[in-house]
């Protein structure tokens, strides 16, 4: 068998670039290391409840928004059911000290109002914070099919002022640049190192709008399986690529397995984490700069995640998440304060087919450094890393109780994941969140490699969450494909 | 650091990352042609000096600019130049 393309990884990001290729008519094999595809966007279930990992809800999904033109591009529109979270306030900013609170509503327009009311004496800078999202979104060539292609439209995200220099240079009030900095959680890189345009751009499509997936990340990951399957896509679970292999004058010309299988192929994408991707690639076909660069590139936030199930439903929690900040200065220091005292994230969690919460997810985002004493699979299972659980979990509960009364007394039972957790199961080395971070002075890679034929995409290269991977993902296909072409085949599903 | 002393390890530099023969280096090689850089190389190329010299490089129009060793010599120089007096 020789496949046209082989997509490595079947993440979001590989998933959308094996459809993208299968529906240009391209032989396409999609090769998982899981037993089943998309692992992280499918979650686990616990006493009926569903819980995410992957996916919470996304913003440009209403009619006509990006993500809905690539998902509708996909194929996958028709088979999933999107809900609006909730137009007054999907997001639920706590600050504890001093005491602040807000209710992030959906539309610009929204937005404007009620931040001018709660900072009337800063107008001028919410205006002209709002207005430099607005630009930058419909600069971003992807996120507006109609933007200018630049050989250097990444250079901003690179470059380009921090979130943190353009606040400040805006305002001096402390609580409006942490409120504009909350969603630095969604991308875990802190506001003093994410470029103003990266945050932006994934921003920019949350001020729009607001929307969840009936079912979560799991009916979304069914939905991929059915597209991929009626495409005639190989998807090949559990296979593990052991090595690139590459003809005499150095172009990809097949894959070998772990198994000892070799997959002929003219072509692939790998969506696996860079610092993965320098163990396949041959020796001498990159450079020493580039290898070192792949390999020194630093990785989002880790965290420590606790999952809840409750007797009752917890309405409250229906399309509105909860971000707890204990001061207006943690999220220049995401990370770096201890579980109980740090930021955290709410979001709920559904049985099937209802719509009232039962349960939620937290998040609290902490340096993979905390758990360094287990690292190895024989710490995993030691007394001493079972209590650090234990404990963490019990602080975490505790912050939970103590800010939001309405959740105390409701927890029925409580898991815990942490940051080990997340790197084996994100696959990401140092256990990041969101895998490699985009931040001012880090150089991510491009969709192009130097080995013919090998193309890149995944979160490293845009960015995180379903917008990121699937942008990630079509990118990578417009290198391949042509942009211009890849566009035009967009604009045709809007 | 003398500007001899900054070439030289521009080249050095240079030449391990990017494979290439150091004897062959002269202000006029051209990243190109001659070196056979491309538009993948560049942002190593901009790593390799910020690690070489401890500097951050966010001046994108100036990076644009270069094309020959010699450009770079220029651009790092003056760049030393201008933390040295700052």
């Amino acid at each position: 068998m020789n496949y046209d393309f082989i997509v490595i990884g079947a993440g979001i990001s590989g998933i959308t670039s094996a459809i993208t290729l299968a529906q240009n008519g391209l032989r396409v094999a999609l090769l998982e290391k899981a037993e089943r595809t998309a692992p992280v966007l499918r979650g686990f279930s616990r006493r009926g409840v569903h819980f995410d990992t992957g996916f919470h809800y996304t913003g440009g999904l209403a009619k006509g928004e990006p993500l809905d033109i690539f998902l509708r591009y996909l194929g996958i529109s028709d088979r999933v059911t999107t809900f609006p979270f909730n137009e007054d306030g999907f997001d639920l900013f706590r600050c504890e000290n001093p005491g602040f609170e807000f209710r992030v509503p959906t539309g610009f327009e929204n937005l404007r109002e009620s931040l001018c009311q709660a900072f009337p004496a800063e107008r001028a800078a919410i205006d002209s914070y709002l207005g430099q999202v607005r630009f930058t979104c419909a600069t971003m060539p992807y996120l507006n099919l109609d933007a200018e292609i630049r050989n250097d439209s990444g250079l901003q995200r690179i470059f380009g002022a921090t979130l943190r220099e353009t606040l400040d240079a805006l305002t001096g009030n402390e609580m409006l640049k942490s409120l504009l900095s909350m969603h630095c959680l969604l991308y875990g890189v802190p506001s003093n190192e994410v470029s103003f345009a990266q945050h932006a751009a994934i921003v920019g499509s949350y001020y729009d709008s607001v929307r969840g997936i009936r079912g979560g990340g799991l009916s979304l990951a069914r939905a991929f399986d059915a597209r991929l399957a009626e495409l005639g896509v190989d998807v090949l679970c559990s296979r593990e690529v052991a090595g690139i292999e590459v003809a005499p004058g150095g172009a990809l010309s097949g894959l070998r397995l772990s198994d000892g299988q070799t997959l002929l192929c003219s072509a692939a994408i790998s969506t696996v984490h860079p610092r993965i991707l320098l163990d396949m690639a041959p020796a001498g076909s990159f450079r020493p700069a580039y290898r070192k660069r792949l390999g020194a590139l630093e990785e989002t936030v880790s965290a420590f995640l606790c999952f809840a199930t409750s007797e009752d439903t917890i309405p409250a929690l229906a399309g509105a998440n909860r971000f707890l900040l204990p001061d207006a200065g943690c999220m220049r220091e995401l990370g770096k304060r201890p579980i109980g005292s740090a930021a955290l994230y709410l979001s709920g969690a559904y049985r099937e087919g209802e719509t009232e919460p039962r349960g939620f997810i937290g998040i609290c985002p902490v340096l993979f450094s905390e758990t360094a004493a287990w690292q190895s699979a024989a710490g995993r299972r030691s007394e001493g890393y079972r209590q650090y659980k234990e404990q963490a979990l019990g602080l975490m509960q505790g912050q939970i109780e103590r800010a939001y009364p309405d959740l105390a007394g409701k927890i029925r039972s409580i898991e815990a994941s942490t940051p080990l957790t997340i790197r084996d199961f994100c696959s990401t080395p140092l256990g990041g969140l969101y895998g490699v971070k985009h931040m001012v002075g880090q150089y991510n890679p491009q969709p192009a490699t130097r080995i013919p034929g090998l193309f890149l995409a995944g979160q490293a290269v845009v960015a995180p969450g379903l917008m990121g991977a699937v942008l990630s993902g079509l990118l990578a296909c417009g290198t391949v494909l042509g942009h211009d072409q890849m566009r035009k085949e967009l604009k045709a599903c809007c | 650091m003398t500007d001899q002393e900054i070439i030289e390890r521009i080249n050095s530099s240079l030449a391990e990352e990017f494979e290439y023969d150091l004897a062959a280096m002269t202000p006029e090689t051209t990243l190109f042609e001659d070196m056979g850089l491309d538009s993948l190389d560049i942002v190593d190329l901009v790593i390799v000096l910020e690690t070489a010299f401890g500097m951050k490089v966010r001046e994108e129009e100036a990076i644009r600019k270069i094309s020959t060793l010699g450009d770079i010599h220029t651009f790092v120089i003056g760049k030393k130049r201008q933390t040295e007096g700052a």
